[in-house]
């Protein structure tokens, strides 16, 4: 067990180190398509978040029972299952969020984050260890999600969650709720946080060398 | 530790191929091409009035102050004098409405230098024409105001605000040719003038700024395409004058299609690059939704142009197949 | 022969506890839906026809048409949801028509796909109440930038021709079809 990194490591990676967003660029097609106001992003990466923590906790829990022939195609059977109780129960108590995300609920049942943490980790790990990782992955997923859907939003519409908070004078960027502001805004994220990880990396290895040239010194 | 020892008389010079020998200096060139505008924005201040001087004066403002700013936060040598930023600027501030408010025209040209040309590592390196750029940006974010068209200063009684290209297109009102020559109809800036901006493109090419494959190659395209379309059908579409004077083709051809680092390097590759630009625009302009295409016909072509190159490049001396 | 006997049996098992699962959820799911699904037409018929009591769906059609009722259940006219085409996908309207089928009441916007900010105006108020009290004879016709002059004319959005245009063409189809059923049903 020592080998293995501590529970709460299992959980921050995919806030930030791991970010699926940022770091594995996995699952950008609903990240992008549904991302015009924080409350979308938000209700997308709960859905996610959802699917993504109980597919784990069962692919963990049957990880010994399935034959490695079958195993892609009975992940696909568990996530189908819960994603469309997900879709079902938004139809049903949030018409109008459901309404707004369209097919993109469906569509979780392809989204790589979610087969991949399976084949990546809930198939190798405990459950309860799964689980971890999951709420770390969904969690990352729901920070990227409300980072991008709140700018659209603030710069699309002039609002945050529906409050107005640009002065009246402004006039709405109509681009940022379009398609184009997505990958504009998801790509200068990206390379913003690039950029805050190159800067640490080099400020961690300074600090080294400094702490090097310290002990050499005495 | 190992001493490096540096020769402080003898600098190399690293720069990727292709290297290209040119009579002018980049700089040089830049404030050829700055002259050569001149007379555009002459005409655009006469037929427009004097705020579009502030306009044009704004867009170069932030266009430089945006290039000034990135290169401090990277810490590299500040570089506006090489007159890029002035030429964006300049360019972007003669290819939106007249009237456009000043805060959208600012924030086009940030949008023109930081995401066109400095997020791709400045100068030679942009993939797409960094003007066209902060012009695409604002139509999507404003696409109102960005098709709401003044009228000219000497507008007779009954001329339309609207643009010629649209006119005809959703009014089928045709624009006589004398009115598109000299720039007294509804349009942008720049593109309004067709004689100041062949002024200026002339001038150009006679100095050896700007290759003459490129406009030559995509004017005697438009035309063609321009009259297969009329003997097809003289109603419905447009003579192929009124395709070449209308909306903004003459100046996106000569100030816009010809910047250095965005269009192509060899003669071969230059002529596949003008007629795609207007293969592209006639396209646009007949089938399309929009009534003008010039703008996303040469940033398409852009797209394009590492891949004309790749393709067009010379056979090595002494090389067999 | 083992292994795929385990297999089999496996995705077998995983499909029958989903199946299972699946269909305790539809259960109780569904009715809410419908329900949900039923609540929007009916607030749609009430905004498209604002003296309306009671509606009652009408069944001798191919499409889905309502006939609407007053306090005394005097009819008022017609309820018609119609759909087609707009700039970038299906437009789903209402509108409200007299018995005559030579006004129109009301238009409201059930579901569309148009660009936000722009064609996704449509479905905005200021639009739509451009649409009450329309005359429909010949038929509708947007004009773009004047004032509407004419009892059968309304304004199409600045910078957005198309989808106001659509609007126009989805009510003006749906109109069509419903006074040729009107028509022949005289004949009858």
């Amino acid at each position: 067990m020592s080998s293995k990194p501590s529970l709460s490591n299992e959980f921050v990676k995919g806030l930030w180190e791991n970010n699926p967003i940022f770091k594995q660029v996995l699952g950008t097609c609903p990240t992008l398509a549904v991302t015009v106001s924080a409350i979308n992003g938000i209700a997308m990466a709960l859905a996610t978040t959802f699917v993504l923590v109980f597919s784990s906790l069962i692919v963990s829990l049957v990880r010994k029972l399935i034959p490695t022939q079958v195993r892609i195609a009975s992940y696909i059977l568990i996530i189908a299952t819960f994603v469309t109780i997900v879709d079902l129960v938004m139809k049903a108590q949030f018409p109008e969020l459901s309404k707004s995300l369209g097919p993109y609920i469906p569509l979780i049942v392809v989204n790589c984050i979610i087969l991949g943490r399976q084949e990546a980790f809930a198939s190798k790990n405990s459950p309860f260890r799964s689980v971890i990782d999951a709420l770390g992955m969904g969690s990352g997923f729901l920070l990227a999600l409300f980072v991008l859907g709140s700018l659209r939003e603030i710069f699309g519409s002039g609002t945050i969650l529906g409050l107005q908070v640009m002065p009246n004078f402004y006039e709405p960027w109509l681009i940022m709720i379009l398609p184009a502001g997505a990958f504009l805004t998801l790509g200068l994220l990206m390379g913003l946080s690039n950029f805050y990880v190159t800067h640490k990396k080099k400020i961690e290895k300074e600090n080294i060398i400094q702490e090097y040239l310290k002990i050499k010194a005495t | 530790m190992l001493e490096t020892k540096q020769n402080p008389t003898y600098k190399l010079e690293l720069t990727s191929s292709p290297h290209i020998h040119s009579r002018w200096s980049t700089m040089q060139a830049m404030w050829l091409v700055v002259i050569a505008i001149i007379p555009t924005v002459i005409a655009s201040v006469l037929f427009f009035g004097f705020y579009q001087l502030l306009i044009i004066l704004v867009s170069v403002g932030f266009a430089l102050g945006t290039e000034a700013a990135i290169k401090a936060m990277r810490k590299r040598e500040i570089t506006i004098k090489d007159g890029s930023g002035l030429i964006t600027g300049l360019l972007l501030g003669l290819i939106v409405p007249p009237n456009f408010s000043l805060s959208s025209t600012a924030l086009g040209a940030i949008v023109a230098v930081a995401i066109g040309k400095e997020v791709f590592g400045g100068l030679g390196y942009n993939i797409f024409n960094p003007a066209l750029v902060g012009r695409a940006f604002l139509q999507a974010a404003f696409p109102v105001p960005m098709t709401t068209w003044a009228q000219p200063n000497f507008a007779a009684d009954g001329i339309s605000s609207a643009t010629p290209l649209s006119a005809f297109k959703f009014d089928s009102i045709i624009t006589n040719n004398q009115s598109l020559v000299l720039g007294n109809i509804g349009g942008s800036l720049g593109e309004t003038s067709a004689i100041a901006v062949l002024i200026g493109g002339i001038f150009l090419i006679a100095i050896g700024v700007v290759n003459w494959r490129i406009p030559v190659s995509t004017i005697l395209s438009l035309f063609l395409f321009a009259s297969l379309f009329h003997t097809i059908d003289s109603v419905k579409y447009a003579t192929p004058m009124f395709h070449l004077f209308a909306g903004g083709f003459l100046f996106g051809t000569f100030f816009m299609a010809t910047e250095w680092v965005t269009s192509p390097l060899t003669a071969k590759g230059m002529w596949i690059y003008g007629i795609g630009i207007s293969l592209i625009l006639i396209l646009i302009r007949i089938f399309g939704g929009l009534p003008e295409g010039v703008m996303y016909s040469i940033l398409l072509m852009n797209g394009f142009v590492p891949l004309i190159n790749k393709f067009t490049r010379p056979k090595t001396f002494g090389k067999v197949k | 022969m083992k292994l795929v006997i385990h297999m089999l049996a496996t995705l077998t098992l995983i499909g029958i506890i989903s199946g299972a699962l699946l269909s305790e959820v539809s259960n109780w799911a569904e009715p809410k839906i419908i329900a949900n699904r039923k609540a929007e037409t009916e607030r749609a018929i009430f905004v498209v026809q604002q003296d309306a009591k009671s509606y009652k769906k009408i069944d001798s059609t191919d499409f889905e048409l309502f006939e609407v009722f007053d306090a005394n259940n005097n009819s008022l006219g017609y309820a018609l949801p119609y759909e087609g085409n707009g700039f970038q996908g299906k437009i789903r309207i209402i509108v409200g028509l007299n018995k005559n089928i030579n006004n129109l009441l009301g238009l409201e916007v059930l579901e569309q796909l148009e660009t936000p900010g722009l064609g996704a105006k449509v479905a905005e108020t200021a639009f739509t109440k451009q649409f009450k009290n329309l005359l429909l004879t010949p038929e509708i016709v947007a004009v773009k930038g004047v004032t509407p002059s004419n009892p059968n004319e309304i304004e199409a959005i600045t910078g957005a021709t198309i989808s106001s245009k659509a609007i126009v063409r989805i009510i003006n189809d749906g109109i069509k079809r419903l006074k040729a059923i009107q028509k022949s049903g005289e004949q009858n």
